[in-house]
């Protein structure tokens, strides 16, 4: 899985003003929205909000990598956001999180959703990457980090 | 000195999602409540049972086989613990 093919610059946002966890999964919604209108804004939202009620995914380090399966969905597709200041969100480490990584995955694509989750996961485990996404000043510094 | 407690074992991930990001939490979770160190295995790549990147980035899908070493005072304990995480599909229905 290279990460290049699911992120998009359209879909990738920086210091985003927001103090709650709902909020950012609002956000999250909306951006995945703009960029594929065939999407259910209810099914996104909820597909998230449920996800993490089995439990954070808040993995560490102030980073998280909500998601959620839908059905319909024709590629997986990230949704890239940092916000202004870090988020309570029940975190592995009990770290507040600024680094919101998203993925959208279509419904029973396991392999899929572990392959990107492992490309993901190259990336994030790299300290100068996660360095480089925080200190961005802008949605193309992200990207450019995570090329 | 004695030396410390080191096992070994070979578990198969048999839950459908395999590895995925909430079964690698529930890993370093349980992996937490023990002092002994745990790695696990697939094929060339190793991951300390402890982050969840590094579980993830071993893509263990449903039907690979890990080989999880423990060592330690309570490495037994620990893979006990890790086996039923396992073996129970990480409290997973299917």
């Amino acid at each position: 899985m290279i990460i290049s093919d699911i992120i998009s610059l359209d879909r990738t946002q920086c210091s985003v003003e927001c103090y709650s966890k709902k909020r950012i999964f609002e956000v999250i919604t909306e951006i995945a929205l703009k960029q594929n209108p065939r999407l259910n804004q209810d099914e996104v939202l909820s597909s998230l909000i449920n996800r993490e009620k089995l439990g954070s995914t808040g993995i560490g380090n102030g980073i998280a990598i909500p998601h959620g399966r839908i059905k319909g969905l024709e590629h997986i597709m990230a949704v890239i956001v940092t916000s202004d200041e870090p988020i309570e969100f029940d975190a592995i480490d009990g770290k507040p999180v600024d680094i919101f990584f998203a993925i959208l995955v279509p419904n029973d694509e396991a392999d899929t959703h572990l392959k990107a989750l492992a490309g993901i996961a190259r990336k994030l485990s790299d300290k100068e990457i996660v360095k480089a996404i925080r200190s961005a000043e802008n949605k193309k510094e992200i990207v450019a980090a995570l090329a | 000195m004695a030396q410390a407690n080191q096992i070994h074992r070979s578990l198969t991930i048999i839950n459908k999602l395999g590895l995925h990001a909430r079964a690698a939490t529930k890993l370093v979770q349980l992996a937490n409540q023990f002092d002994a160190e745990i790695m696990l295995t697939q094929g060339e790549n190793s991951a300390p049972a402890n982050s969840v990147l590094a579980l993830m980035m071993l893509e263990s899908g449903q039907g690979k086989t890990v080989d999880v070493h423990c060592s330690g005072d309570d490495a037994t304990a620990a893979m006990d613990a890790i086996t039923e995480l396992i073996q129970n599909k990480f409290d997973e229905s299917e």
